[in-house]
């Protein structure tokens, strides 16, 4: 199997389009997930998390180092989810501690720059451990040559939809049929009235972050599995993950779903558009693509996907 | 609901359109399908203290936002001193006199007493960017402006906290900062959502006989949002009765209290 | 010999801080006063040095004549050493090409400023902070893949506007930068403590009590943000016209903008002087970290991934400890107020009020 990354794509203009589908699709359902997780935090604080994308792509490198020791990169998943989900907790409850002193929005928001920055140096710190450790490269890889294929699909295409859709379905169901789900909505809908019903809010919202973290770590330990990671990936997918909720709608967790998909589809898709008419060039600028989107969804739909379908409603 | 059929319009009575201060006429707002406030007119002339009253709900701070500029009324239009004033911004409409408090007092809260006061200031050549450069452009109306800052807390009874944070004020004491800014704002006319509201009746009492004396010295006008019933209605002069966002009736504050409806609507 | 070189490492230190002087005070202007909650601030420092790799270089290539089937930027040596034999004996066009310069970076980045306010009105202040550095990454991300910007990726070296100061040049362009840092604190110091300050705090505080006060909030977003990034936008200029060279990739989030936030905290947001007290201690940080490198060499990592990390320790002790800074934001007495004036001081009471208080 061919070891296709997105980073090739671009050079081979006459090339079959199957890669540049396998990557739309991998990229939409990967993205989609980050963004209703990266909305479901922000609702429960009203502070966006910065160091979303950076704790999410810290997994990579376990899913590097499973690798490195002749483990099918897989493996990584479980530890992906522990990892990303304590470092979401000890980042909500740092948050917290700072939301009780009377922190502004201002200074919530620096205590996850606070998070981002420390993860970022730390994963790179790590990453160069193990380049000594293994004597590797560690500064850009990719694990797709670890990959199992499914006849002549890739292995992470299959996984990465049915993780996607599976967890999709097992948190809509959480959220509607268990009491912990319900007990949820009621704290993001009204954290002080849900308390005086009894609701123990700072569990509930500690063992969301926790479970957020742990789906974003997942995530990001199956990205190099297709593509490239280096130490930019991280500021990257956090643009397109941004631009995801804007195009779904900021307060809606379905919206932000739908989003990052458009996100994540459109990126690619309108960067090949343009590649084909202008030259490879055009990849190079690929990041730049949802900052457009953003923008133009900004200036005419500022309530987003969500805020549209919900005007749209019939009364 | 109807108008009651036995109501007067007060001192709108002996005026003609052209003295009105303010005209509402046939506002309504909605939100999504739910009208807030629904085909209200009214009428307040200047000089002149008018109480807006009614039950919780029934669009009494949505019609004050639809006057003020908060909210662009979905119909409907407001004329203050000839001037058609509907949906304009906020600030537009206090710089033509027409100025509001809130309900839940806003006040600048790292800023002092006094620099709550100052900001307050109309057409500040200070306050644009080329102008807050050179100080000599802006020297003489910072100084009629401090001197006016200094009556106005002597008006309000905050001299002593004049340094004080407004975060640090009382509840009484940030109503009587919301009303000291706009006695700075010189305006012709001061929309008053709850003046009173959770204040003990002595200062409250205290407010209201403040809120006459500025309209006798100043003739400014009046229109007041109150739930406080029992201590506003000695001070007012015109009764404006709002329910489910109607106008349900209006008159003298004997006229209005004699009128049956106006129980119902309140234990509906 | 030795004398040259200690100066020479003075005045890099002076340099370097009155270039995040500069950007630090900008930054408190946006947020310290307007409230403008702007994480992307090196969207238009990087503008600012794109700029000075763009312009002056051209435009030096035009007035000579220079064989245009020269491209600046691929054949930047040959091009460089033929404006720098023209230029070194023209002081007036050196003079000319900077100050043109300087203009198109300041009206160019006011431009971006005005524009990027829109979105500032629509979103709420936590996505505007998303908002500003995504869109300061993306120009960071076109800076570097554009070859004839700057260089892409490896970046150019630039025109110098002092060749003809001969082996003095440095002390011209460190010259510029002080008197520039001298200006900007000027003028932000006069707009603060002018009217206008207190209409923008005002703005922070309470914006639809500012509104309904007569302030039009949205035409002061846009004036700050206008004003802040040309001033931003020169800090950057003159960052790239001492370096004598531009490779956009140097202008990261975390060297013009969470650097800069952290100045801004320690020092003490909304408090100018506080801001210049952060920002020159960390840059005096920042410098000894830079020249005690090497004594980290044994690590089996590069060192430079420590400083995201020292930079967030700091970040997080500031602000559970001392979220307001080393000199916290004080607003005046009405007696310093009143002394502005020329007033003499406010004793008790100062003239009865016809509306006596009952």
């Amino acid at each position: 199997m061919k070891n296709w990354n997105s980073s090739t794509i671009g050079d081979e203009r006459r090339m079959l389009p199957i890669p540049v589908v396998i990557t739309v699709i991998v990229s939409s359902f990967l993205l989609s997930i980050l963004a209703m997780g990266f909305t479901l935090q922000y609702i429960t604080l009203s502070v966006p998390n910065l160091a979303y994308a950076t704790i999410a792509f810290a997994s990579t490198y376990i899913s590097l180092t499973v690798a490195l020791m002749g483990l099918s990169p897989y493996i990584s998943a479980p530890f992906a989810f522990i990892l990303g989900g304590l470092i979401s907790l000890l980042l909500y409850r740092f948050m917290a501690y700072l939301r009780d002193r009377g922190a502004t929005v201002v200074g919530l928001m620096i205590s996850t720059l606070v998070f981002d920055l420390t993860i970022y140096g730390a994963t790179n710190i790590y990453a160069g451990y193990i380049a000594y450790f293994f004597k590797t490269y560690t500064y850009s890889f990719s694990l797709s040559q670890f990959d199992f294929n499914f006849g002549v699909v890739p292995g992470i295409l299959i996984v990465s939809t049915l993780a996607s859709v599976t967890l999709v379905l097992i948190f809509h169901a959480l959220l509607v049929k268990t009491k912990f789900g319900i007990a949820m909505r009621a704290v993001m809908e009204n954290y002080s009235l849900a308390s005086t019903q009894g609701i123990d809010t700072e569990r509930v919202l500690s063992v969301a972050w926790f479970f957020v973290g742990g789906v974003a770590g997942i995530s990001g330990s199956l990205y190099p599995l297709w593509f490239y990671m280096d130490p930019w990936v991280g500021t990257r997918t956090f643009i397109s993950i941004f631009a995801g909720c804007v195009v779904g709608g900021l307060r809606s967790i379905y919206g932000s779903l739908l989003g990052g998909f458009v996100i994540g589809t459109s990126e690619i898709l309108i960067t090949y558009a343009f590649a084909n008419v202008f030259g490879g060039w055009v990849w190079a600028y690929r990041a730049v693509t949802p900052m457009i989107i953003a923008v133009l969804a900004l200036i005419m739909m500022p309530d987003g996907i969500a805020g549209y379908l919900s005007r749209a409603r019939p009364r | 609901m109807m108008a009651s059929q036995t109501q007067s319009n007060g001192p709108l009575d002996q005026m003609s359109n052209d003295e009105t201060l303010l005209h509402v006429e046939h506002v309504s707002k909605r939100f999504g399908g739910f009208y807030a406030v629904q085909d209200v007119t009214l009428g307040v002339p200047p000089n002149c203290l008018v109480l807006l009253m009614g039950p919780n709900g029934s669009g009494k701070t949505t019609l004050i936002n639809c006057i003020s500029g908060v909210y662009q009324p979905d119909q409907g239009r407001v004329v203050f001193s000839s001037n058609d004033i509907t949906g304009r911004l906020p600030h537009e409409i206090v710089r033509l006199g027409l100025g509001r408090s809130f309900q839940i007092p806003g006040p600048f809260k790292m800023l002092t007493v006094a620099e709550n006061l100052l900001v307050c200031g109309k057409g500040h050549p200070g306050e644009t960017f080329s102008g807050s450069v050179l100080k000599r452009r802006w020297l003489e109306y910072e100084d009629s402006l401090i001197d006016k800052a200094l009556r106005v807390l002597q008006v309000i009874g905050l001299e002593e906290r004049r340094d004080t944070l407004a975060t640090e004020l009382s509840g009484g004491q940030l109503k009587l900062l919301e009303l000291g800014r706009l006695l700075m704002l010189d305006v012709k006319m001061m929309l008053l959502d709850e003046p009173i509201g959770g204040v003990n009746p002595v200062l409250a009492h205290s407010i209201l006989s403040h809120i006459r004396k500025i309209r006798e010295e100043f003739r400014t006008s009046f229109l007041m949002v109150e739930h406080r019933l029992d201590i506003i209605m000695q001070y007012v002069d015109f009764v404006y009765v709002l329910a489910k966002g109607s106008l349900m009736c209006s008159g003298s504050a004997d006229d209005v209290m004699k009128n049956k409806e106006l129980y119902d609507i309140y234990l509906a | 010999m030795k004398h040259v070189v200690e100066i020479t490492l003075f005045l890099d230190i002076v340099v370097f801080f009155c270039v995040y002087a500069i950007v630090t005070l900008s930054l408190n202007f946006e947020q310290g006063y307007a409230g403008l909650f702007n994480l992307g601030l090196y969207f238009p420092v990087l503008a600012g040095a794109l700029i000075v790799a763009y312009l002056p270089g051209r435009l030096a290539m035009m007035i000579f004549s220079i064989d245009s089937k020269l491209d600046f930027v691929a054949d930047n040596a040959v091009v460089l050493n033929l404006l720098k034999a023209r230029l070194a004996s023209d002081p007036l066009t050196s003079i000319f090409l900077l100050i043109v310069t300087l203009v198109a970076v300041v009206g160019i980045c006011s431009l971006l400023g005005y524009i990027s306010a829109h979105p500032a009105l629509k979103l709420s202040e936590d996505y505007l902070a998303l908002f500003m550095l995504s869109l300061a990454e993306s120009l960071r991300v076109i800076g570097m893949q554009t070859d004839w910007l700057a260089g892409g990726v490896m970046g150019i070296t630039i025109v110098n506007p002092f060749w003809w100061l001969g082996s003095y040049a440095y002390y011209g362009s460190a010259l510029l930068v002080v008197g520039s840092t001298v200006f900007v604190w000027f003028i932000y110091h006069r707009l603060c403590t002018s009217p206008l300050g207190r209409a923008l705090k005002s703005v922070r505080e309470n914006k639809l009590t500012a509104e309904c006060v007569g302030k039009d909030v949205s035409a002061l977003k846009k004036k700050v943000l206008a004003f802040s990034f040309a001033l931003l936008g020169l800090g950057g200029a003159l960052h790239a016209l001492n370096t004598g060279a531009v490779v956009a990739e140097g202008y990261s989030r975390v060297d013009f903008s969470f650097w800069p936030w952290l100045m801004m905290i320690v020092g003490g947001t909304g408090n100018n002087l506080g801001v210049l007290v952060g920002t020159f201690s960390l840059v005096m940080m920042r410098r000894v970290m830079i020249y005690s490198k090497h004594y980290f060499t044994f690590l089996p990592f590069d060192v430079v991934w420590l400083e995201p990390i020292l930079l967030a320790v700091m970040l997080g002790l500031t602000l559970v400890f001392k979220p307001s800074g080393i000199l916290p934001e004080k607003p005046p007495k009405l007696d310093q107020y009143m002394q502005k004036v020329l007033r003499k001081r406010l004793y008790p009471k100062e003239q009865p009020s016809e509306l006596l208080a009952s």
